[in-house]
């Protein structure tokens, strides 16, 4: 079962459904009990990355979403800034995040001189490394929808999946272990998304 | 590399689409909800949708209309129209939505853009500006109230108060062009992308992917949104949802 | 709810049944559709030489009557198949200049939609659309749904009926070139399934009784005005051109492909949502009617199908059912009913056509009539 974790933020409806369309079993998870349950979680996240922590940590989840991740180490994967909030902290914000991940959160300001409009936000694509099983029957020139203004600056314990291009190459994807974390939408990435979530739902325990 | 954005902008009267020209004359095009499901199926870059009845009759959005709409969409979606608090943005949200339109009430209260954007992050605040060329003049100057009423700020000035106070999209909506179908109005476009680094969406002129390949060539990465173009068809204005494919789109750049 | 038939029995020639109530068999269990298909039918179909003579006849009449106006017939397009193939005849082959016009109901399928697009576009053509206000259509369709008949599809069939003809009519177009055609469709859906959408009685009762707002802008229209008025008052002519040449399915639908980039669909009819939902799931579902009887039995008589492959698709329902799920849901939200209340219609109990007021005579007497002048061809029960 695939739990997609509400904890007030993030397109929750649309993980739910493209799930549901997949008949691939899911439920939306709204309390701590439940994540008992649950062998693989979605972390979604949209908006400020202090917002997103205040949410999560008033949830009352955060212990139970720590054992899961920690401790059971079942599958996770963080959309935006549900992946972003698994580093230390983010320049965005004063809040600590939920530190799974030795990275930090930087504005694009910092990864390039370049004239660039920000947000991030539209269609780019993404250069997969080493053909990662999450990216699994995705054509070679598959698009994601992106809408950030802060990119994810990963340290050593954590490996790239993906990197894409906007002014400077920056980490769209990574992952360490059970831990997974993508910087774009695939729920609001037509079938590229709907692919890489399918993918997402049959990797390995 | 990051692709430019193409983007239908469905306007919505009385619970169904209408289409405009010059924000008048008026040709009902159907049910809202089929519309956004074939655009869904054609796997369109976002989707704008933008009730044009609200603020000016005063109504609240139409949120179970929202959250259906939302639902069909395996891409952004962008929804504007009588939202005039913060509360609203956030409502609006949660209900599946990626992004919020504001306009008047950006207008009247340009803090409301800062404080969403606080709340909501400012990639989900957009702001819609309407404008026409002013007579014998180089300047634009900013509507509201569906293009009857003119307002004291000129487009430049109020696009760069937009900026500052942290919106994270522009939608330059040219009222002029509406509707005509005869390309993007290019200059004032070029006005305003020189002087903002937040996205920028043009809306109104555009008649076919020639105009499209116009404003790309010359921008780059933009939003390119149109009405007419991807709902009509032919001399006689038939009614037919239409969209370029990938390699169509992939031959405009 | 479906009924138990007792004894359940289909035709040895083609898979029509006893869901049929009105089937009848001969001495070798070969049913009157079948029987009246070779009888009447049949021997009155040229395909060959005789039937391209009378065609050309027909395409030189109109290109003469057209002579200097901007169009010379008619042709309304769903996007699928049959009107789509006619639609390349007509222009490429027959040199024929059409006003080509679409209905759109509000429930067009991302396919029809496409397909129109590229025939329009590659035969250069000038679409015209009228666009029901869905404001009236939901409540058209949601009474109908009420009134628990059968054919939930009058709303959209009569539109489309209703609005080619007025266009025809407003036009002074004096030829409607239809798709239909007697190698697909020679078998006719039974009254009991699809009951006339063109009968205004009936149509006004279900109205009265379930209708909650006015249709200002529906158009609507009736059977004399169609048959009688149009064709031999106004001079307007039904032509199924289909009729007159070796029309196999499939091979259209491949030549479709190649030439057009047209996209086939699951099943007949579902360029519309609501017609797939209508016929895939609802008629067979509630009332045990599966128009796929219908269908395969056309393309068995006229031997584009065998009768084993037939009963094999047949095992299989027309929508699966995760889908059905999926379409149910979609069908309440766009009527803006819940599933609850949807799933209310469903359980509700059967009702037919002769339940409320209808002009069934007039049409069993208007079609003795145009069968005695030799205008109507095959039964329609």
């Amino acid at each position: 079962m695939i739990g997609i974790l509400d904890y007030g933020l993030g397109n929750v409806g649309a993980f739910y459904n493209i799930y549901k369309r997949l008949n691939i079993p899911v439920c939306i998870v709204t309390d701590a009990e439940k994540i008992d349950s649950i062998d693989r979680l979605i972390l979604p996240g949209v908006g400020s990355f202090d917002w997103a922590m205040n949410r999560l940590s008033s949830s009352g989840m955060l212990e139970e979403l720590n054992k899961a991740v920690l401790d059971r180490e079942i599958p996770i994967l963080g959309v935006c800034v549900g992946m972003q909030m698994m580093a230390q902290g983010s320049d965005e914000g004063h809040l600590k995040g939920l530190g799974w991940i030795d990275a930090s959160v930087r504005h694009f300001s910092e990864l390039t001189n370049e004239k660039i409009d920000l947000p991030h936000m539209g269609w780019n694509d993404v250069q997969v490394y080493k053909g990662h099983p999450l990216f699994k029957n995705l054509e070679k020139d598959a698009i994601f929808y992106f809408l950030h203004s802060y990119y994810f600056q990963e340290g050593s314990d954590s490996q790239i999946m993906s990197r894409t291009d906007y002014g400077e190459v920056f980490t769209s994807s990574i992952f360490k272990g059970n831990i997974f974390g993508v910087q774009f939408h695939p729920e609001k990435s037509h079938h590229w998304g709907v692919q890489l979530l399918k993918n997402f739902s049959e990797l390995p325990c | 590399m990051l692709r430019f954005r193409l983007t239908p902008c469905l306007l919505v009267r009385n619970k169904g689409l209408v289409k405009t020209v010059g924000f008048k004359d008026e040709k009902y095009v159907g049910d809202p909800l089929n519309a956004v499901k074939i655009f869904n199926e054609k796997e369109v870059d976002e989707l704008i949708i933008l009730d044009i009845d609200a603020t000016v009759n005063k109504k609240k959005p139409d949120l179970l209309a929202i959250q259906h709409w939302a639902a069909e969409c395996r891409m952004p979606l962008c929804y504007g129209g009588g939202v005039s608090s913060v509360e609203q943005i956030q409502e609006i949200i949660s209900l599946g939505v990626e992004k919020v339109a504001i306009n008047s009430s950006a207008l009247s209260s340009p803090e409301l853009i800062n404080q969403a954007a606080q709340l909501v992050g400012s990639q989900s605040v957009v702001v819609v500006i309407d404008y026409k060329k002013r007579r014998f003049s180089k300047k634009y100057d900013v509507y509201t109230q569906n293009g009857m009423q003119k307002h004291k700020y000129d487009l430049l000035s109020w696009a760069l108060e937009v900026e500052k106070q942290g919106a994270g999209e522009i939608v330059l909506n040219s009222i002029d062009s509406d509707g005509t179908m005869g390309g993007y109005d290019m200059e004032a476009i070029r006005l305003i992308k020189k002087n903002v680094s937040i996205p920028v969406t043009a809306l109104g002129g555009a008649g076919s992917l020639n105009d499209v390949k116009e404003l790309v060539n010359e921008f780059g990465t933009i939003g390119a949104a149109a009405g007419s173009m991807f709902v009509f068809k032919g001399k006689y204005k038939a009614v037919l949802i239409n969209y370029p494919s990938q390699i169509e789109k992939n031959n405009i750049k | 709810m479906l009924s138990q038939v007792n004894s359940h029995k289909i035709c040895e020639v083609c898979v029509m049944d006893t869901t049929d109530i009105n089937i009848v068999f001969d001495k070798d269990g070969v049913c009157d559709h079948c029987n009246d298909f070779y009888s009447n039918v049949k021997p009155n179909w040229h395909t060959d030489s005789k039937g391209k003579k009378e065609l050309d006849k027909i395409i030189s009449k109109i290109k003469l009557d057209g002579k200097g106006r901007d169009f010379d017939c008619i042709i309304g397009m769903s996007g699928g198949a049959d009107s789509s193939y006619l639609l390349h005849k007509v222009v490429v082959d027959f040199g024929l200049r059409p006003l080509v016009f679409h209905v759109d109901g509000g429930w067009n399928s991302e396919i029809a939609v496409n397909n129109i697009n590229a025939m329009i576009d590659k035969l250069g053509l000038d679409l015209y659309t009228e666009v029901i206000n869905w404001e009236e259509m939901k409540d058209f369709q949601l009474s109908y749904f009420k009134a628990g008949v059968a054919n939930i599809d009058v709303p959209q069939d009569h539109a489309f009926v209703a609005t080619l003809y007025n266009f025809a009519n407003k036009n002074k177009i004096k030829y409607i070139m239809n798709g239909g055609n007697i190698s697909t469709e020679c078998v006719r859906n039974p009254l009991e399934w699809l009951y006339y959408g063109t009968d205004m009685s009936q149509i006004n009762d279900i109205r009265k009784k379930f209708g909650t707002i006015k249709l200002k802008t529906y158009p609507f229209s009736s059977v004399f005005r169609h048959k009688i008025y149009l064709k031999y008052i106004r001079q307007v002519n039904v032509i199924k051109p289909l009729d007159f040449m070796p029309y196999i399915k499939s091979e259209a639908m491949i030549f479709l492909e190649k030439e057009y980039g047209w996209q086939p669909y699951p099943q007949k009819h579902f360029e519309s949502r609501f017609t797939k939902f209508y016929e895939g799931y609802w008629l067979p579902k509630k009332f045990g009617y599966d128009t796929r009887k219908v269908q395969y039995s056309s393309l068995i008589l006229t031997e584009q199908l065998k009768r084993d492959d037939a009963l094999e698709m047949l095992k299989k329902p027309a929508i699966p059912d995760e889908e059905a799920i999926h379409d149910f849901e979609y069908i309440a939200k766009k009527l803006g009913i819940s599933t609850d209340e949807l799933q209310m219609y469903f359980d509700q109990e059967n009702k037919t056509y002769r339940d409320y007021k209808n002009q069934l005579s007039i049409f069993n007497a208007g079609a003795k009539i145009l069968k005695m002048f030799g205008m109507e061809r095959s039964i329609k029960r």
